[in-house]
């Protein structure tokens, strides 16, 4: 079920008009805005607002895997690994705020023994930097591991087994606590977000209405890239990496870029993520949580933009209410879902709505 | 110890044993005397007997013994005519403590023995029982009385004590409390000799001992002792880091062996399939609870032969493994070949349910085993090193696999027939080769070596349904390293990993020893992305 030859060429189209021609995308979109708009509107229970804030970043994760894995062929289990560096710089962040707000040093800091913030979170405070940092890091990372594997073409599997060791392997770094980062505990206890009291309805709406805006953002960008003539060669890369080169194309160049781009994204969901859940530590890192995130790519439909958004509220959404309600039957509800779509649904969820016909170009889906 | 050091060691303290008035044997009517007299007399007469005891014949000792006895209690009684041992304090006749016969006491004087004189009338008593004690116990009662009171007990009780001792551990005490004795002896020559004495025998506690030594005054006043010393402690550090050196080794050899065992089925499972099995961690797990189950087995039906739990499980578990992954391959993986990526997610999917069956079925806590004879203790075999029997069960466990699976490889049907499979498989196809129920075979063998792994680690780790988690990144990065399909190259890059892992573990701790391999293994694949022996292949 490799490639396919395309029998009818479309017309070629901009990918502004062929995104909005994409309805599934269209209507997450519409909905992310909708829902948005409710929230500032009439905001429900707190507790909801929380939740539906944290499924939309866990779909902008998802939506950064799916960009590799659907559009690229390359499966990252280590995708945790950026989403905790968004996660962390953003737990630094609102600790050094609150330090220059109140003057009270973390909890953390203090059983280290230091008397001050060590030097590297010098500016910290300041959101727009910490931001930034946040991205370049993530970036940076994605940039030397990619850089080192795909020059010397580790692919396949290979790259996924090498990038869960490098989640594992900063997993253990954050565990020990001479890291300085809050080692096993993590960071909490955040006590402002811009100057505001963490946890008041306001706060918790706000944050809800950033990821909801950050998905929508995040999907339509990612929609126009893969629409565009760079995701055709995503694609051709993704379906036959030897042939593309032969004509001539840099994929190491692609990918690498790719690679970096899908890291920022899932970096900035580890940002939206950590204030509404008001703690970080190194469990983010487990390489279980990692492969998780490709569940959910897979379980939505792999190679849809749409079915990763879809996949990621839909296991997060089970995961809420089943571990609390029957904490012991989750992992089986979730190890036979799995089993269930891969073997059953190989795109997914998806295979099941059949929203339309699929286009020629999706049929090689992995 | 050397015989020309006991030689000086008995010299010397014979040196010392001029002072006391009596000369061997015991003149035991002064000694009897010496007891019934006054405070000073009694210490006299029990200080002579320590300093003497090493060379007194043993019915002198016996003698003394339960005259200091019968002072200690009170069952003593000097009359003018001579002391008297009585049967219970304040008898009214007793035996002469000479010659036996039986006297009357009366009204003779009960010495009470003070303070000062009770402590030398225990030490004497100590001695005493250290050297004719009847029983291990009580020669070891002897020995700490002896012990608190060392400073004042002669090298020569304690040579002879430890050249009669038959216990071996109450022997080694001996000897450590006479070097330790040496060490600290006021006599320079004798502390040069212990010194040496020490370092013949190194180990890191005599390290320490002599280390301590540096601090002594003598060692900036006395030129011949801090060359002895300097040249003691050179010897035992330098026995003491080969010693250590060998530990590492032997550690790195051992938990190479665990991870070749858990690489092993790996490699051929994703040489022959291209299938990465992130269950094979808890099929690991499976098989260390099938060892459990068996010694459970065991200790219901066969009680008497529970040590032989863990060779039977051998067969059992690999059986039960082989069995789980051959079910697995035939409901699951057998619909996802060419789809790698997707069944790595299946694999882990059923990781996910068999830990949690495991969990729910058996419980979350650590699996008690019983360790054979033959898994438990070790061979101290120089310095600190330390060769202990679950870890040489390991190695050797792998080695017996490692030997078998290259037999079944290279020199059966099922073998080759693997190998054809997995250097062509379309091409083995077409020769007639059934590659799916090869596969399924091949399945089942990987799978059995995760079992085996279980076997090989219940002596060694504790058994929990999360234990398998552990073992799964490392052993992918050894097969990696390895080389996709090659058992060589997988048992190489064990042995490196392992080694490298305990070699830089000691510098720079556990994490940075991952942390440095694992960057270690990027660059290596920089050079050589098929791994260090790539199998030949045609896609």
């Amino acid at each position: 079920m490799s490639g396919g030859v395309q029998t009818a060429i479309p017309v070629p189209i901009g990918p502004a008009r062929r995104a909005v021609r994409d309805p599934l995308v269209a209507g997450l979109v519409g909905l992310c805005l909708a829902a948005a708009a409710g929230l500032l509107a009439a905001p429900p229970a707190p507790y909801l607002v929380n939740a539906l804030g944290q499924l939309a970043a866990f779909a902008i994760l998802a939506v950064s895997l799916d960009l590799v894995w659907g559009y690229l062929g390359i499966l990252s289990l280590g995708h945790g690994l950026f989403f905790a560096i968004g996660g962390y710089v953003c737990a630094m962040h609102l600790l050094a705020h609150g330090v220059a707000a109140t003057g009270v040093l973390p909890d953390f800091v203090q059983f280290m023994g230091w008397k001050s913030l060590p030097a590297y979170w010098a500016g910290l405070e300041h959101a727009p930097y910490a931001f930034v940092l946040a991205l370049a890091l993530a970036g940076l990372v994605a940039f030397v591991f990619g850089l080192a594997s795909f020059r010397s073409r580790v692919n396949g599997v290979y790259f996924s087994i090498i990038s869960q060791a490098l989640v594992y392997v900063a997993m253990l770094l954050m565990y020990r606590n001479d890291t300085g980062l809050g080692g096993n505990n993590g960071m909490t206890g955040f006590p402002l977000l811009f100057g505001w009291p963490m946890g008041s309805p306001g706060v918790v709406s706000g944050l809800a209405v950033a990821a909801l805006l950050a998905l929508a953002a995040v999907l339509a960008g990612t929609r126009l890239l893969v629409g565009s003539a760079v995701g055709r060669r995503m694609l051709a890369c993704r379906d036959d990496e030897t042939r593309l080169r032969t004509l001539g194309y840099s994929t190491t160049r692609l990918k690498l870029g790719i690679w970096c781009l899908s890291a920022m994204i899932a970096a900035l969901a580890g940002i939206l993520y950590v204030p509404q859940v008001g703690i970080i530590n190194p469990r983010v890192l487990a390489p279980d949580l990692s492969i998780e995130i490709a569940v959910w790519v897979a379980i939505g439909g792999l190679g849809r933009l749409g079915g990763a958004v879809i996949g990621a509220i839909l296991v997060n959404g089970l995961k809420f209410w089943l571990s609390a309600a029957m904490p012991e039957a989750w992992p089986f509800i979730l190890s036979g879902l799995v089993l269930l779509v891969v073997l059953v649904l190989p795109n997914g969820l998806l295979d099941l709505v059949a929203l339309r016909p699929r286009p020629t170009w999706l049929r090689g889906a992995r | 110890m050397a015989d020309p050091l006991r030689a000086i060691l008995t010299f010397c303290c014979l040196g010392l044993l001029t002072a006391p008035a009596w000369a061997v044997p015991l003149d035991r009517t002064r000694f009897a005397a010496d007891l019934c007299g006054d405070g000073a007399a009694q210490v006299r007469g029990a200080e002579g007997l320590v300093q003497a005891g090493g060379d007194l014949p043993v019915a002198d000792l016996t003698f003394a013994g339960g005259l200091l006895g019968a002072l200690a209690e009170r069952r003593l009684a000097c009359p003018a005519d001579g002391a008297l041992l009585l049967d219970r304090p304040g008898a009214a006749e007793g035996h002469d403590a000479l010659t036996g016969a039986l006297r009357p006491a009366a009204e003779a004087r009960a010495p009470v023995l003070g303070l000062r004189q009770r402590a030398a009338v225990e030490t004497a008593r100590g001695v005493v029982a250290l050297l004719t004690g009847p029983d291990p116990a009580a020669r070891g009662a002897g020995l700490s009385v002896v012990e608190r009171r060392i400073a004042t007990v002669p090298a020569s009780v304690l040579d002879r004590a430890q050249d009669a001792e038959a216990d071996a551990a109450l022997k080694a005490a001996i000897a450590g409390l006479a070097q330790a004795a040496a060490l600290s002896s006021p006599d320079p020559a004798r502390r040069r000799a212990a010194i040496v004495a020490v370092a013949a025998s190194p180990s890191g506690a005599a390290e320490a001992r002599l280390t301590a030594l540096k601090s002594d005054p003598a060692y900036a006043a006395d030129p011949a002792f801090r060359t002895a010393l300097d040249a003691g402690l050179s010897r035992v550090s330098r026995a003491v880091a080969v010693g250590d050196g060998l530990a590492v080794l032997y550690n790195g050899l051992s938990f190479a062996s665990i991870l070749f065992m858990a690489a092993a089925g790996l490699a051929i499972i994703f040489g022959l399939m291209g299938v990465i099995n992130l269950a094979q961690g808890e099929f690991i797990m499976l098989g260390a609870y099938a060892t459990y189950g068996v010694q459970e087995a065991f200790r219901r039906f066969a009680p008497g032969l529970l040590d032989l739990y863990l060779v039977a499980a051998i067969p059992v578990a690999f059986g039960a493994v082989a069995l789980v992954g051959i079910v697995v391959e035939a409901l699951i993986l057998r619909h996802l070949y060419r789809r790698p990526l997707t069944s790595l997610l299946a694999t882990w999917a059923v990781s996910l349910f068999l830990v949690n069956l495991v969990r729910v079925t058996v419980g979350t806590q650590n699996l008690q085993f019983v360790m054979p004879g033959y898994v438990s203790g070790g061979v101290p075999l120089y310095a600190d090193f330390v060769v202990t029997w679950n870890r040489l069960f390991a190695i050797a466990f792998a080695a017996a696999t490692l030997v078998l699976t290259l037999l079944i490889l290279r020199r059966t049907p099922l073998g080759l027939d693997i190998r054809a499979v997995t250097q062509n498989r379309d091409m083995a196809a077409c020769l007639g080769l059934p590659t799916r129920r090869i596969d399924r075979l091949a399945f089942g063998l990987g799978s059995g070596l995760a079992g085996l792994a279980g076997v090989a680690l219940c002596p060694i780790y504790s058994v929990n349904p999360g234990m398998g988690s552990g073992f799964i990144v490392d052993s992918f990065m050894v097969v990696v390293l390895g080389g996709v399909g090659s058992l060589i190259g997988t048992l190489v890059a064990a042995l490196g990993v392992g080694g490298a892992n305990v070699l830089i573990e000691p510098i720079s701790g556990a994490v940075a020893a991952k942390v440095i391999v694992l960057v270690g293994i990027i660059l290596f694949l920089q050079r050589r992305p098929e791994g260090l022996f790539a199998v030949r292949r045609r896609r």
